[in-house]
């Protein structure tokens, strides 16, 4: 029932109701189908197997089927895939076009290398500003201990 | 007293706590019925069911299956009409 190049039905799925050709046969329960639906393995019981069978070459690629449908059954498939993405006319907020200009010029004017410099920098200050209260603090407790000495 | 609108029974009645300890009574309306199939009247799977304010909200892979007929037909019915139209 189930050979290459039987035409078929899907009845199950987004594509149920589609006609499709056999051109490979998996195992004894799938098969690989190609036409108007999606190249895809399939399920025998996902099927309705027509009563027309075509001849068909080993290992048909999508452009071949194509073609096939065109010649043999009057079925034109489209290309999908021809459509370009920018075609698609998308919405744009105003709010984020107000949000969108002053960020690409910022980046520019501060490339990446400067930002760890600016860090060592600020760390270089923060030390030196630590260590001389560092130091205060030491000589504050060697005076305590030789006042404590001079007492004794 | 509730309001007179209130007093029947088509509001579904919800018993909520509040933090201070008091029961309070809340007044929600009830949900719609299942989608069913337009051929044999079983309910539908995959079909969102809410009030039509929230459904309106949801995308539309949400409120159907996708395939032919999703929403209105079950997959079983589908298989059948798809079958007899295929042997003529
Ligand atoms: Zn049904």
């Amino acid at each position: 029932m189930f050979e290459i190049g039987r035409l078929c039905v899907k009845i199950a799925g987004r594509d149920a109701r589609k006609k499709a050709i056999i051109i490979d046969v998996i195992d004894n329960n799938y098969v690989l189908i190609d036409g108007e639906t999606r190249r895809r393995k399939c399920n025998i019981n996902h099927i309705e197997p027509l009563n027309k069978v075509l001849k068909l070459k080993k290992n048909l690629s999508h452009k071949d089927v194509v073609e096939l449908f065109k010649k043999e059954l009057d079925i034109e498939i489209p290309d999908k895939k021809s459509r370009p993405k920018s075609d698609r006319p998308r919405k744009i907020r105003k709010t984020k076009l107000k949000k969108e200009e002053p960020q690409p010029e910022k980046p520019e004017e501060k490339p990446e290398l400067k930002q760890p410099e600016l860090k060592k920098e600020l760390k270089k200050e923060k030390k030196e500003t630590k260590k001389p209260a560092k130091a205060n603090q030491k000589t504050i407790k060697e005076k305590k201990i030789k006042k404590a000495k001079k007492k004794n | 007293m509730p309001e007179g609108r209130l007093k029947s029974r088509t509001f579904r009645r919800i018993k909520k706590k509040l933090p201070g300890g008091k029961t309070v009574l809340h007044y929600k309306k009830r949900q719609p019925s299942r989608a069913k199939c337009g051929k044999c009247g079983s309910i539908l799977k995959g079909v969102e069911i809410a009030q039509p304010k929230k459904i309106q909200k949801m995308t539309k892979t949400k409120k159907r299956p996708e395939r032919p007929f999703g929403g209105v037909l079950c997959s079983k019915c589908l298989r059948e009409k798809t079958k007899k139209e295929a042997r003529v």
